[in-house]
């Protein structure tokens, strides 16, 4: 099979996905940004008291505040992006949802949910990569990972 | 098994890509990620200062442009790069830091693919290195766009269809 038929037929559940961290809409922005930063993750999503995802908190919106001087002591829930329902991802999809989920939304982090709605992990651009790199390796993994090109001066000059 | 090939008289000219069999590809796909260039990805518009910026003006430009990152060059070369995610690690927690020159927070001498790369060796970069952001140069080493993980992955959707 080849790269396009495995996108398109392989499910979210080969991705290889990231433990999701959540937060309630009432948690502070400060509290939300040592979560990402200990996670090293880019993004938090906001669930409701069932765990189901109303919105997303990243590193976009940080940025946000920063540039506007806005005290980070604010909550979660002001601040934070809802999320569409493109934006959420079932483990049972094909990998090609991923891809029209974040073309849909311009979101860089999809949500995967289960079949409750609750929020059971983070994919995104990054896991996509990664995906593409494990199923069509012979294309990918054997490029030279340098920034030089191979002839800096033309030869016999 | 080797391709069968005409005996060569001695001092006739052999060529050398006579045995020579082109790559197969599965699909349109991967032909595009091995065989077409890095100009062909979505590379432009893209954002820099000066390497003698400050921490302010980097966040000025970003949030002027709505980029997640920006080229720091000295003089037309990528000297750095400045993200979302350096603001997340490194800015947020400290406003005293937004004054202080850019150069002490940004990755110094990024990886960077040239115009004429592949598509997968950007990709390879992105998802074995681990970068995420990757200048693109010309050949005179200039540079003239950047790569980031949404605009890898429009090019991909691309030609998935």
């Amino acid at each position: 099979m080849g790269l396009r038929e495995d996108i398109m037929n392989e499910t979210v559940a080969q991705l290889p996905l990231r433990r999701a961290v959540t937060v309630t809409a009432g948690k502070s922005a400060n509290e939300a940004i040592r979560l990402m930063r200990e996670n090293k993750l880019g993004c938090v999503f906001v669930v409701d008291e069932l765990g189901r995802p109303t919105g997303k908190f990243t590193e976009r919106q940080v940025l946000k505040l920063v540039c506007a001087c806005v005290p980070l002591d604010e909550t979660v829930g002001k601040h934070m992006v809802p999320i569409p329902e493109c934006g959420c991802v079932r483990l049972a999809d094909p990998v090609v949802k991923v891809l029209e989920g974040m073309q849909q939304t311009r979101l860089r982090f999809l949500c995967v949910v289960d079949d409750s709605g609750k929020v059971v992990g983070l994919t995104g651009q990054k896991g996509l990569m990664e995906y593409v790199t494990e199923h069509f390796p012979r294309g990918i993994k054997v490029q030279v990972m340098t920034s030089k090109m191979h002839m800096s001066k033309r030869e016999g000059a | 098994m080797g391709r069968k090939r005409n005996p060569v008289e001695p001092g006739e000219f052999e060529d050398p890509l006579s045995n020579y069999d082109p790559p197969a590809y599965a699909d349109e796909l991967e032909r595009v990620l091995c065989e077409t260039e890095v100009s062909q990805m979505p590379i432009r518009p893209l954002a820099f200062i000066e390497k003698s910026a400050s921490v302010q003006d980097a966040l000025d430009v970003m949030a002027k442009y709505e980029c997640s990152c920006v080229v720091v060059q000295d003089a037309g070369r990528a000297a750095g790069i400045f993200s979302a995610r350096d603001v997340l690690n490194k800015i947020a927690h400290d406003p005293a830091t937004r004054t202080q020159p850019i150069t002490d927070f940004m990755t110094h001498d990024p990886r960077t693919v040239y115009v004429t790369d592949c598509p997968a060796k950007a990709l390879n970069l992105m998802a074995i290195g681990g970068f995420r952001h990757i200048p693109v140069l010309d050949v005179d080493d200039k540079v003239v766009g950047i790569l980031g993980p949404r605009r890898t992955t429009e090019f991909l959707q691309e030609h998935l269809i």
